[in-house]
């Protein structure tokens, strides 16, 4: 491609993939810079126009429901497919899983911390960056070390949310068993008894679902941290800075306050109706880049059916249903669209998740990606450091008698 | 476009987004030919030389240095706020003492940050009441880490000190001298801003999802910790430390420039010239160092910059701020680890105003990535 060429982007994402592609590039630049791109990746491809989404190449529903997030957390971090390397994957498996031994002192902090009243993304940002300070000393050098670490972080946060999910309910901490995936463990810390194996694959499905989706902001930010060398912690706690925001993890938890307080579908459709009609806004619906259905609405819905119907709580499905049709026949036309969070608040919800942790659980879902694509930066990547025009005061002298 | 004019629609741009033009700022602006830096319009060697850093904090904040009753009332916000919350000192007996200061820092505030006033309000008028609290926790915290490296336990805080004064003392436990606060607090009015660099990018990205402005001074702090940024300046000073005296260091540094070395602490992306923030800062340096018996380290470091800045002055290469403020911190007592700290208290001003410009307009700053097949 010859960089004289502008690249035509749907909202900075591509139809087309590219082989061939070379810095630099000529691209339109919108609000929020949008139709720019930031980054070259391997990671994943995401394609508004068609609702595709692949991690590696593989498109998403072949891996939803039939891989497990530890697999696909290798796939996206490693680019190998576990059948392909059984022995990586198993090692990869046991480093993440026995990553979750966490410092007594770090759950120390977390206790210190009024875990109940205290918003779990900031109890979350806490523990990882004390664990940074546990991990990695003032002499380390740390470049050696990187990807091993990053890896570790994935198995940590997911550590870190099942302790604060036990810490907020007042239970005791508990040790995670090695034989036990990511997720059984969760589920396990949630309901505080053994896991049911059919909750473990729901929560594998979400965190599959929500592994990677291109440069939202909480990964770009952590690029931009990644870029400027500095140690994983210091990503990971950037990234859950942006991910905690009301736009991206808050609107995730509004979901569920809103839809829990509904009485049924009758009241779920008045609800839909007053709120647009006094200019309100509809959590779970509207994305950035999609213009239509969110490809992975589909997986979840088809999940929340079934999960609702195995927890005896089919009304609040036929509750769900009813609002996304009548939101969606209302929204539709002015391109406003159902998205991940809407049902997927709603499955984290019955497996034992109150509002306030369903972005916590999402966001260990999000490290796979993010962890992949900040060791790529590491690996490639420059310094990230636009421009920007002064439009400011002309120089002016100090005026008479300043002399502190 | 983030900022708060339209861009140019179409741009080229490079990796790392080389060259795009991202939006429009009134804060400062950096003169990379003449090497001057500019906040607001004022140069920053005439701010270093006749202002405190109450002052230029809320020039770079607001927009105008304050009139008599309104630095009296920023003052005053400023010591309101100086008492951070017990539970983050608590957390620092929670991590190991031999973690990175800053490290322990960003632990210390992401603990104070679940107490800070009205926390989950990011209305407008809420933003402008948290640079204050920031600012002034900060200190205090920092302050604590640093003494934690060594096991000591937070210093009381004393009424009547500046900004600068009161960070020394709570960090060093010891009353500064008047030529050592100066100089320290030149340091912090020549690194309070410095354009959209990576980590007041990491901020805006952060501020655009709606956070708080803790939070994005917390993304900022991360990009600042990086050896590309403002782990640089320990960098610096470390290989400063490892040369003999001033012959030894023009030895090293013609070898070393023989073989293409990347000095850190040398080079700008913007400066072609010397760093207007070199220049304030070597007087305060030199001084305090002499002070001190350690005439011989500044001997070494003119050896070296000369040395270097022959060799590659013409190609605009010159001693940057990195290089330069080891030799204000270290003969004051910081530990060289420790020196991002003064560089984050100071900087984390720039990043706010950067947050603040932006928020009123804010779309959620959000690019793409080519996937590449191959």
């Amino acid at each position: 491609m010859r960089s004289s060429e502008v690249i035509k982007t749907v909202d900075g994402y591509y139809d087309w993939r590219e082989p061939s592609f070379a810095w630099p590039v000529t691209t339109e630049v919108g609000r929020g810079l949008i139709g720019v791109i930031a980054s070259t990746t391997k990671v994943a491809w995401l394609d508004p126009a068609s609702g595709t989404l692949a991690y590696r190449g593989v498109p998403v529903e072949q891996l939803a429901g039939r891989v497990g997030f530890e697999q696909v957390a290798h796939l996206l971090i490693t680019g190998d497919p576990p059948e392909k390397d059984p022995a990586g994957m198993e090692s990869f498996r046991s480093n993440l899983r026995s990553s979750r031994q966490l410092p007594s002192e770090v759950l120390d902090l977390l206790r210190d911390m009024d875990p109940v009243h205290t918003h779990p993304t900031r109890l979350l940002r806490a523990g990882v960056s004390a664990l940074g300070c546990h991990e990695l000393s003032a002499s380390d050098d740390i470049a050696g070390e990187r990807h091993w670490r990053e890896m570790r972080i994935v198995g940590q946060v997911a550590a870190l949310v099942a302790h604060i999910a036990r810490l907020r309910a007042g239970r005791k901490p508990v040790a995670f068993d090695p034989d036990k995936s990511l997720a059984e463990s969760t589920i396990a810390a949630l309901a505080d008894r053994e896991p049911d194996p059919a909750d473990a694959a729901t929560l594998d499905l979400l965190w599959v679902l929500y592994a990677d989706h291109g440069l939202d902001a909480p990964t770009f930010t952590s690029l931009i941290v990644a870029s400027c060398l500095a140690d994983p912690y210091y990503n990971v706690v950037a990234g859950l800075s942006a991910l905690r925001g009301p736009r991206l993890g808050g609107a995730v938890e509004g979901v569920l306050q809103q839809l829990l307080v509904l009485r049924g579908p009758e009241d779920g459709r008045d609800w839909v109706g007053s709120t647009i009609e006094r200019g309100g806004r509809i959590a779970g619906f509207g994305h950035r880049v999609y213009r239509m259905a969110d490809p992975r609405v589909t997986l979840l819905r088809r999940e929340l059916a079934s999960v609702a119907k195995r927890k005896g709580q089919e009304s609040l499905f036929i509750t769900a249903r009813t609002v996304e049709e009548e939101a969606t026949r209302r929204l539709a036309p002015k391109g406003i669209h159902v998205n991940i969070n809407f049902y997927a608040a709603l499955l984290f919800h019955l497996l034992g998740a109150d509002a306030p942790l369903v972005p916590c659980l999402y966001a260990v879902g999000r490290m796979a990606g993010l962890v992949a694509r900040v060791r790529e930066q590491i690996d490639q990547g420059r310094l990230f450091r636009p421009l920007s025009h002064y439009t400011g005061h002309g120089k002016r002298p100090l005026p008479e008698g300043e002399d502190a | 476009m983030i900022g708060r004019s339209d861009p140019p629609r179409l741009q080229s741009y490079g990796s790392g987004l080389d060259g795009l033009v991202v939006g429009s700022t009134d804060i400062s602006r950096v003169e990379g030919r003449e090497g001057r830096l500019y906040y607001r319009g004022y140069d920053v060697a005439d701010l270093a030389a006749h202002a405190s850093f109450e002052e230029v904090s809320f020039l770079v904040l607001h927009g105008n240095l304050p009139s008599p009753r309104e630095l009296r009332k920023w003052n005053d916000e400023l010591v309101q706020w100086r008492q951070p919350p017990e539970e983050a000192f608590a957390a620092l007996q929670r991590i190991p003492n031999n973690a990175h200061p800053l490290a322990q820092y960003r632990t210390m505030l992401t603990v104070a940050a679940c107490h800070i006033p009205e926390a989950e309000n990011t209305q407008l008028d809420a933003q402008w009441r948290r640079p204050a609290r920031l600012m002034s926790w900060a200190a205090s915290l920092a302050a604590a880490a640093i003494r934690h490296l060594n096991g000591q336990s937070p210093v009381q805080l004393k009424e009547n000190l500046s900004f600068a004064h009161q960070f020394l003392w709570q960090a060093l436990g010891r009353n500064p001298t008047p030529e050592e606060a100066k100089a320290f607090e030149a340091s912090l009015i020549v690194q309070a801003e410095h354009g959209l660099h990576a980590a007041a990018f990491a901020a805006l990205v952060v501020i655009s999802t709606g956070a708080d402005l803790g939070s994005a001074v917390l993304a900022g702090m991360g990009a600042l910790s990086g050896v590309r940024h403002g782990g640089a300046n320990q960098l610096a000073f470390q290989m400063l430390q490892q040369l003999e005296g001033p012959n030894h260091a023009r030895q090293w540094a013609k070898e070393k420039l023989n073989e293409g070395f990347r000095f850190p602490g040398f080079g700008h992306r913007v400066y072609k010239s010397p760093d207007p923030r070199v220049r304030v800062l070597e007087p305060h340096a030199r001084a305090l160092l002499q002070s001190k018996g350690l005439g011989r380290l500044w001997e070494t470091y003119l050896a070296l910059r000369e040395t270097i800045e022959a060799g590659l002055g013409s190609r605009g290469i010159y001693a940057n701020v990195d290089g330069i403020t080891g030799l204000v911190y270290h003969p004051l007592g910081f530990p060289a680890s420790a020196f991002p700290i003064p560089f984050c208290l100071a900087i984390q001003t720039g990043w706010m105003a950067h947050c603040l410009e932006y928020l009123p307009a804010g779309a959620m700053i959000e690019p793409g990535s080519v996937f590449l097949d191959k």
